[in-house]
């Protein structure tokens, strides 16, 4: 209620002429206005992209646990920060256990891990358990997802805006997220399946913002860290199929032939994605692959393989099944002579 | 009978002024078990009633310790009472079933060892086994022995086969920023050498 008269005292005061009722699903417009920072955010795409800006500028620390179904809870601390000659630098480091931690010093992510050499690989994030598209460019979602202001919650102690993000077709789980109203910064993130529960959430349980850097970061050697590694860029022989059904905004990222680390077969390999979840569909003979249809789910992921004649169609990602059956079935072969 | 019943009914509502009842309800056993029933029932369906129906537990406790012997409490043993040797014997007899438990332990890891070994849990191979591929299987005694297995095998390499794609997976997952980001590398220019 409160926050609904301080919009409209809002409106009013900037003599805004949208209807009130906008408010909730504004954001399907796209904002004309450049959005003034020091003004508080009326819409859900005006509230990512202060999350942007917060996430992308400013120097903060977050503790953080994400829990998953069937799985301990892991915390996280996050921190990033803006240094004086401009480089930004981010940390992400797992709590428990041995740990993982991951130092990012602008588009070098460098990795140390317990049992493996430390190795840099070229990002411009870090791949941690926050969707890093929701975080660093939310816009790019806005074909494939609808950002819905639901209304004002508390979060960690915290007055907070909540977001619902649906996909458009609604073959997708959805999200919810909650923003801290006074600084924007992400305090909740679950991840429903189509029935609504929950199936992945991440709690942020504390959080600061401040002027200066973090003391952590003056620590970092920046010439000590290792060298980004070059992926060799796989240029492969063509595929025989195409997939034919893909949930709206989803596009392939990738496409190679290769062989698995574990087993050594040899693989088709196509990635699509939407910016929140990557979808792996892969093709191989089905004599030397399961044999068989199965589908289970690996913690949130859904596996998913079909045989279809003398082919093996294996589909991989965060999707719900339907999706993954849709995906599956919808794959032909193009040239009658492959396979 | 019926006409007792009746009375007994309407005595418990107050409508019978006269004391006969009273006198035929002391002198009846029957009468008095249905004279619980009613109050039983009564209160039940007031929603008051504390105890189910057949709560009278007083008269067979009664005699249940009417048949009891009596227990003298015995006195404990001498040698607990010595601290020290009172100590000793619990713990002694604890580790017993230490050592009992320590060799089922053993017993199960040697039967798992036992079992593991023929299955041979040999790395994948990456790549194809140089050596001589004729059509001759090869023969071993073994053969019959080992055929109840090639069912968990086949369980195993099925199990082996969706881990090596989730793994994949996840991999790729993990990759996917950075051969974008190597992609755009080539377009900008590099910040750090």
């Amino acid at each position: 209620m409160r926050c609904n008269q301080s919009v409209f005292f809002f409106l009013l005061t900037l003599s805004f002429v949208t209807p009130f009722s906008s408010n909730a699903q504004s954001n399907l417009q796209p904002t004309n206005q450049e959005s003034d920072d020091s003004a508080s955010p009326t819409t859900s795409v005006e509230w990512l992209k202060r999350l942007q800006s917060l996430i992308t500028s400013a120097n903060y620390q977050v503790s953080f646990v994400q829990t998953t179904v069937g799985k301990e809870t892991v915390p996280y601390l996050w921190r990033h920060a803006v240094l004086d000659d401009g480089t930004k630098v981010e940390q992400l480091n797992l709590q428990n256990g041995p740990g993982r931690e991951l130092i990012r010093v602008d588009s070098i992510v460098s990795v140390f891990e317990p049992d493996t050499q430390p190795y840099s690989i070229r990002s411009r994030f870090i791949n941690g358990p926050i969707p890093s598209l929701l975080l660093h460019n939310p816009e790019t979602l806005l074909q494939s997802y609808e950002f819905v202001l639901v209304g004002r919650a508390r979060v960690a102690g915290r007055p907070a805006q909540q977001i619902r993000v649906v996909s458009r077709d609604n073959t997708r789980f959805g999200y919810q997220l909650w923003l801290d109203e006074e600084s924007g910064m992400l305090l909740k993130l679950n991840m429903l399946d189509l029935q609504g529960g929950v199936l992945e959430q991440i709690q942020v349980s504390a959080f600061t913002i401040t002027e200066t850097p973090s003391v952590y970061f003056s620590r970092i050697n920046q010439s000590s860290l290792p060298d980004p590694i070059t992926m060799p860029s796989t240029q492969s022989r063509a595929h025989g199929w195409e997939v034919n059904y893909l949930p709206v905004g989803m596009s392939e990222v990738k496409r190679d032939t290769r062989r698995l680390a574990l087993t050594g077969q040899v693989v088709e390999y196509k990635m699509f994605s939407d910016g929140l979840v990557d979808v792996s569909v892969y093709v191989q003979p089905a004599e030397e692959a399961i044999g068989g249809d199965i589908a289970l789910r690996n913690e949130v992921s859904t596996f998913l393989t079909l045989k279809a004649g003398k082919a093996q169609v294996t589909i991989l990602g965060e999707i719900p099944l339907q999706t993954a059956k849709a995906i599956a079935t919808s794959i032909s072969s193009v040239s009658k002579n492959n396979d | 009978m019926t006409q007792q019943q009746e009375k007994l009914s309407a005595f418990m509502d107050g409508e019978v002024e006269d004391d006969k009842i009273i006198d035929a309800i002391k002198q009846d056993e029957e009468l008095q078990a249905k004279w619980q029933r009613y109050h039983v029932i009564r209160s039940t369906m007031r929603k008051e009633a504390s105890v189910a129906p057949e709560m009278d537990l007083t008269a067979s406790i009664a005699a249940a310790l009417d048949n009891e012997p009596a227990i003298v409490a015995p006195k404990t043993s001498r040698w607990r009472s010595i601290p020290v040797l009172g100590n000793v014997i619990p713990f002694a007899a604890q580790s017993g079933q230490f050592a009992v438990a320590a060799s089922v332990a053993l017993a199960v890891i040697l039967g798992v060892q036992h079992l593991n070994q023929p299955a041979p849990s040999e790395p994948f191979t990456t790549a194809p086994t140089a050596g001589p591929q004729g059509g001759l299987a090869p023969v071993s005694l073994e053969q019959t022995r080992t055929l109840p297995r090639n069912d968990m095998n086949e369980v195993l390499a099925k199990k082996r086969k969706i881990n090596a794609l989730i793994a994949d997976h996840e991999q790729q997952v993990k990759l996917k920023q950075v051969q974008i980001d190597e992609e755009e590398k080539v377009s900008e220019e590099p910040d750090r050498p």
